[in-house]
């Protein structure tokens, strides 16, 4: 097919997936390059572009759009994860949904849920991108990148030896509550490069006071002499512990 | 200028969050993502017949929170960059881990957590603080059993004094 008119229905939608169908049709991304063109009815529409869970009010007004379209091509596409799944909204009340059992895959919701869908693009909402993306896979322009993947007992690792586990847990918690996750946990896996990497408590401190002079990052600096701080707390109660037990075994009966 | 595009590559920039995925080799398979998972994207299926636990999680259902990656243990529960999910088969979006449970040693049922659970604790607890053989001894207990291994315990307590 070398032009594609779509009709747009919003099923319930957030508005995060209209307002990105709307970032598609700007010149910076112009849709209108792949001969998409929005359309004001569903009596001239190739395609019905469905964003949002299905609400049980939505519903009547996409089985009659749907209807009203010309009978070929017909196809579905469902913009966003809620249209695909139901998404963060899948087990609203609001929703008309069969029942299912919650051990089903893949999820069901959305779209799907009254109609064949003929092109899924995930994403909360999905990037203008990813809408391009998936309007170049129906017409064949690019192939398609994702595939299911099933992995049953491959190899294991564990990242640390028992010490330093244990330290990595008791130090991830503290790091996330100071600089979050996204900073916090590559922070701690440099840290961490730096223990296993030093022989001894006097090479571990110039490593880290080196990585702190040469990080311009002030959040990072910040980070880096937190974490340190809070290893030689962890290692001196660890190191008490020891000492306080050891003190008892000695203990005469 | 307009972009050119599904006709050269385009990349996400670094903090942009794009489709998980669950790396086989760290996964120890706890379920933690699952419990934190607000769309229900990752489920856990514990399958006591063939004794084995799957984590199974859907790209089409995810809304890129990021919790999953926040509370994973191992950082096997990661977001990568990738964007291009778009696909006309949902079982495309699906990733399943599969791993196995370990058996009670008292009464030889499947328990409910993984040998890798097993190991990942057992690699936590630091030489010396805890009896190690001890703990290494009793930790594959079902439920049932470490019950029962409780009641029996606080029978006893008492008697050797
Ligand atoms: S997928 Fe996300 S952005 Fe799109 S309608 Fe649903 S909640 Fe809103
Ligand atoms: S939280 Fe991490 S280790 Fe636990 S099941 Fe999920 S991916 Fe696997
Ligand atoms: S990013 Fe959020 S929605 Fe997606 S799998 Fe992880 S926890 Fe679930």
């Amino acid at each position: 097919m070398k032009s594609l008119w779509v009709f747009h229905v919003n099923t319930g939608a957030c508005n995060g997936c209209d307002i990105e169908i709307l970032d598609v049709l700007t010149p910076y991304y112009d849709v209108e390059r792949l001969g998409v063109k929005l359309v004001p009815t569903p009596r001239h529409a190739h395609a019905l572009l469905v964003t949002g869970p299905l609400t049980r009010q939505a519903y009547h007004a996409a089985r009659m759009a749907y209807e009203a379209m010309p009978p070929k091509p017909r196809l579905v596409i469902a913009v966003g994860t809620c249209a695909c799944s139901g998404g963060i909204f899948h087990d609203s009340y609001a929703l008309r949904r069969e029942h299912r059992e919650s051990f089903e895959y893949p999820l069901r919701g959305g779209a799907s849920e009254f109609l064949p869908v003929h092109l899924y693009i995930p994403g909360c909402p999905p990037r203008p991108e990813e809408i391009l993306y998936g309007i170049a896979l129906l017409k064949n322009i690019v192939e398609k990148k994702v595939r299911g993947s099933w992995f049953s007992e491959s190899a294991f690792v564990l990242p640390r030896e028992s010490f330093n586990a244990w330290v990595e847990v008791l130090l991830r918690a503290r790091i996330r509550k100071e600089l979050g996750y996204f900073d916090g946990y590559p922070l701690l896996r440099r840290f961490m490069e730096l223990v296993e990497s030093s022989e001894s408590k006097e090479e571990l401190e110039k490593l880290v006071q080196k990585a702190i002079s040469e990080e311009s990052d002030s959040r990072l600096r910040y980070g880096l002499e937190k974490l340190y701080s809070y290893y030689l707390e962890v290692v001196r109660t660890y190191e008490s512990i020891l000492a306080a037990k050891r003190a008892l075994v000695r203990l005469p009966k | 200028m307009t972009k050119m595009y599904p006709f050269e590559p385009a990349e996400a920039p670094p903090e942009y969050r794009g489709i998980p995925r669950i790396d086989p080799v760290l996964c120890i398979g706890c379920g933690a993502c699952a419990n934190a998972c607000p769309p229900n994207a990752i489920l856990r299926i514990d399958d006591p017949e063939s004794g084995m636990r799957r984590i199974v999680l859907d790209v089409g259902r995810c809304i890129r929170c990021a919790r999953c990656e926040e509370v994973c243990p191992t950082g096997a529960a990661r977001l990568t960059a990738e964007f291009e999910a778009a696909t006309d088969d949902r079982r495309d979006h699906v990733e399943v881990v599969e791993l196995k449970l370990a058996r009670c040693r008292n009464c030889g049922r499947y328990t409910h957590y993984t040998e890798r659970q097993v190991a990942k604790v057992l690699s936590l607890i630091p030489r010396g603080i805890l009896d190690f053989d001890r703990v290494r001894e009793k930790l594959p207990l079902c439920s049932e059993c470490k019950l029962k291994l409780t009641v029996l315990n606080a029978t006893k307590f008492g008697e050797g004094e």
